[in-house]
């Protein structure tokens, strides 16, 4: 009986905890583990060979899946797909309909989309705007075991930490506003996140405006045009710097507006 | 691990993170799904699993441990077609054919979860599927009359209903 | 008419929809091999050294395929046109563009064939590279292709495809206004869903079976004979289904290959492009850089057009010339017009060959031709519809390439379509048919085309 021809390194050990410890376990410190969530991000890249781990980590079945509430408070498991997000309320929700399209929804994951690397010809990891509109925190395990901190600290160390949970406390208000995709298979160039705590504050976020998701907090007073202070945008395949320094402010004001006029 | 692929259940020796799609079409030499860029990136590799349309190169095979697959080859047989490949064949929705055993998966599942004639919903379900062939306004035609329920008539459309050649002497 | 207006039904149509249909790498051979190609990383480079031994020493690597297995490495596969061969099977002493094949390695599994494939010891010697077909004419431009950097065999050993016709200056002199435009239509990429692929098998009666995705079977066979130096009775080329091609899989790009490695491993081997090589790697529709300027009065008649074409073949001719001929053949597009100063190029850049897609040729000059009529309106202030069926081919009238119309049909498709989207026209424009002209319909720089147009 013929094998598969595209056989992947022999040598790679694939590991299937069966629960968050298992999996916490088997992650060790993080190194040389390639970790798979739904592998809508990193299955081509061992198709194509340009990873080649030792071991990897598949958290299909280890528990980390699911939405839960405990009051206000929104806990979404690391392996939650995004296809489960799309009913959430903004800003999440629309970020969450907005990428890919049913097929790629129903496989990728949140942690997957959170620890996804540079895309050097597009922006990577829509939902990094969204949580950190909402003032994510995230669980994670690695190096000095299990730790919760915001979402901007987590992500510079999101490639060395494996991500368990994310949580946040529902917004009173939020808001979305994207770049439109070419296609469904196209990243989105630019956008927006906006959420508004019950105690009036606002906070606001882009992805497509670096390299990673980021806040806008210059513009969080309501000046839409004061975002470009805090972001760096770079050409890519998608869109250049100066057109993304120019749709940033409108996609700004259209959050704003949108979380003013909200009840 | 096993795999059930059109109700049939077989042991799988390819390495766990293979692709599906490669252990479709190169260990089980189910070729109906294609492989149009391994990336994810035009939907001619596209299953369904447990119901859900999925991407089959993106699908590391150990996620399909337990599942029900069901491949273009599922879906009917010539002498036996379902209503969404009637539609195709009358329609004309396949060119080339290299995308449609993805369209039609991607529109079985739509269907089956209760899609409707809708053009827009339609062209949402099948958005991730590319097609440089049509232009797919047959596609989205041909997938519309399925789920609304359309007969077909091909006596004029499906060669083989009429010119099957057949043994036996002269009258 | 048993055909037109009635549903017939697709030979193919019940096997697509039931996965049956065979494409190419849906042939299953036992003990077949996987084939990977070392590529040039860059666009125009000599080559100091290439060393396969590394590769070819590894275990479940079964051949290797470089220039020097090729029988004849350079085939012209239009010669029949009279187009000179100009490109390796296999790059020898340069490459001259990013993603041209250097070698072919056939292995067990295509990981080791890629693996085999980073193991040839290869050399390079980087070169300027000319990427700008408007450069190509300058004296300080890089030397490209061994003629130099544009193509030198049209009829007579012209360097360019070129038309006159009737007196253009005259033309000039008599025009009330010279409107100019410059249509740059960019490359584009066939991207059919199925990639370039073949399989081949060694048949013990010492024949080839060649699976191929071939547009051109027939075609195909000629070019990889030819290569081969074997008479055609030694191939048998399977083809039949193709998963799009668009044009984009008539260059025979990867049968010859397969073949030179079945026959030196003596085994079956399938090569598939992957969806990068087929975008990066495969031949486009060819960019195009056209400037037109047509002598015009200021009732709407074009006395006279003078046109440069720059065609960007890529780094080899393929069947440019051919595409550019054509090209040159509908320069004036629908419509008539009698002066005519026409040059076209063929000029080599360091970029993927170009080659045939829909139309090849035509698509790109029709597109100059109807946005340049607009323009010409909108200058003038005319009506857009009313100044193409002034002049529009008539009974009589002829093509820039001597063509007598005999039966034109643009008069009454743009009656057509003004009527389907609502657009009034004046009387006599509604009564217009294309009968050769008379009346206010024959203008006096038109008369003398009319009355003979063999002479033109």
């Amino acid at each position: 009986m013929a094998t598969a021809s595209l056989a992947l390194s022999e040598a790679t050990e694939v590991l299937r905890p069966a629960s968050e410890d298992e999996a916490v376990e088997a992650y060790g410190d993080g190194t040389d583990i390639l970790v798979i969530g739904g592998g809508t991000i990193v299955v081509p890249d061992l198709t194509y060979r340009r990873v080649q781990p030792k071991r990897a980590l598949l958290l299909k079945d280890a528990g980390l899946a699911g939405v839960s509430r405990d009051g206000s408070r929104v806990t979404i498991g690391a392996a939650t797909t995004i296809a489960e997000l799309v009913d959430l309320p903004a800003p999440i929700g629309p970020c969450a309909a907005n990428i890919g399209d049913r097929e790629i929804r129903g496989a990728g994951t949140v942690g997957g989309n959170l620890c996804a690397g540079e895309g050097y010809e597009a922006p990577r990891g829509d939902l990094q705007g969204a949580l950190l509109a909402v003032g994510a925190t995230v669980r994670s395990a690695g190096a000095g075991g299990i730790t919760e901190e915001p979402l901007e600290d987590y992500l510079e160390q999101r490639r060395s930490r494996l991500a368990l949970s994310v949580s946040y406390d529902e917004p009173v208000a939020g808001a979305f506003a994207a770049l439109d995709r070419p296609h469904t298979h196209d990243y989105t160039a630019l956008a927006v996140s906006g959420a508004r705590a019950a105690d009036g504050t606002i906070r606001l976020a882009a992805t497509g405006a670096g390299w990673w998701g980021q806040r806008l907090p210059s513009a969080e007073g309501g000046d839409a045009e004061a975002a470009l202070r805090d972001v760096e945008p770079h050409d890519d395949a998608l869109a250049s710097a100066w057109y993304r320094k120019k749709v940033l402010p409108v996609l700004v004001r259209r959050v704003l507006d949108e979380l003013k006029g909200a009840a | 691990m096993n795999l059930t692929v059109n109700g049939a259940t077989h042991e799988i020796e390819s390495g766990l993170l293979t692709p599906l799609l490669d252990v479709l079409r190169e260990e089980l030499g189910i070729t109906g799904p294609k492989a149009g860029c391994h990336q994810g990136g035009c939907g001619a590799c596209t299953v369904i699993v447990d119901g859900e349309p999925r991407r089959s190169c993106l699908m590391p095979v150990a996620h399909a441990d337990g599942a029900e697959i069901t491949t273009v080859e599922g879906l009917g047989a010539p002498e036996d077609l379902s209503p969404i490949q009637q539609a195709f064949v009358h329609h004309y929705a396949a060119q080339c054919g290299f995308c449609t055993s993805g369209m039609m998966l991607a529109a079985q599942a739509f269907i089956d979860r209760g899609g409707t004639d809708d053009k827009e919903a339609i062209q949402d379900a099948l958005a991730g599927h590319v097609c440089r062939c049509t232009g797919y306004s047959k596609i989205v035609e041909a997938v519309a009359a399925a789920a609304r329920g359309d007969e077909f008539d091909l006596s004029e459309t499906a060669v083989g209903k009429y010119t099957t050649m057949t043994t036996g002497g002269a009258e | 008419m048993k055909v037109v207006g009635a549903r017939i039904p697709r030979y193919d149509g019940v096997a697509h929809v039931t996965g049956r249909t065979t494409y190419v790498d849906d042939v299953r051979i036992p003990g077949t091999l996987w084939v990977k190609a070392l590529r040039s990383p860059h666009h125009n480079a000599g080559i100091t050294k290439l060393d396969t031994s590394a590769a070819e020493a590894m275990p479940g690597v079964h051949a290797v395929v470089t220039w020097e297995d090729v029988p004849l490495l350079e085939y012209g596969h239009l010669s029949a046109l009279g187009i000179p061969a100009d490109e390796p099977l296999l790059a020898k002493d340069e490459v001259r563009y990013k993603g041209q094949p250097i070698a072919l390695v056939a292995a067990d599994t295509e990981e080791l064939a890629a693996e085999a494939v980073d193991r040839i010891d290869i050399g390079f010697e980087e070169r300027p590279a000319l990427l700008d077909v408007r450069k190509a004419f300058d004296a300080d431009a890089p030397e490209i292709h061994v003629e130099g950097n544009w193509y030198k065999h049209f009829e007579n050993e012209m360097d360019r495809r070129q038309i006159r016709r009737g007196d253009i200056a005259k033309a000039w002199e008599q025009a009330d206004t010279i409107v100019q435009g410059v249509y740059r239509p960019a490359a584009i990429e066939h991207a059919p869903i199925e990639t370039q692929v073949c399989q081949v098998v060694p048949e013990p009666s010492g024949r080839l079976t060649i699976y191929s995705c071939t547009q051109a079977l027939y075609f195909s066979l000629g070019v990889v004979a030819a290569h081969l130096q074997v008479p055609l009775n030694k191939l048998k080329v399977v083809g039949g289904t193709t998963g799009g091609g668009f044009g984009g899989k008539v260059d025979t790009a990867t049968e010859t290959m397969c073949c030179l490695l079945a026959m030196k491993s003596g085994k079956p081997v399938k090569w598939r492009w992957t969806r990068e090589e087929e975008f990066l790697c495969s031949s486009t529709r060819a960019p195009w850089h056209m400037e037109i300027a047509d002598a015009v009065t200021k009732d709407g008649w074009i006395l006279g057009r003078k046109m440069l074409t720059l065609h960007d073949a890529g780094a080899y001719s393929r069947f440019s010339p051919y595409g550019l001929t054509k090209h040159s053949f509908h320069h004036t597009g629908a419509y008539t017009i009698p002066n005519l100063e026409f040059d076209g190029y063929v000029v080599y850049t360091n970029r993927v060959p170009t080659t045939a897609m829909r139309g090849f040729g035509v698509t790109s000059v029709s597109f100059a031709v109807e946005t340049h009529m607009s323009r010409i309106a909108d200058l003038l202030e005319l009506d857009p519809i009313e100044i193409r069926l002034k002049n529009a081919n008539r009974i009589g009238d002829t093509s820039p390439n001597g063509i007598v119309y005999t039966d034109p049909s643009t008069v009454a498709t743009i009656q057509t379509i003004a009527e389907a989207i609502g657009h009034e026209l004046p009387a006599d424009y509604r009564t217009m048919t294309s009968e050769p002209r008379t009346g206010e319909w024959l203008p006096e720089h038109l008369v003398a085309q009319t009355a003979n147009p063999e002479d033109h």
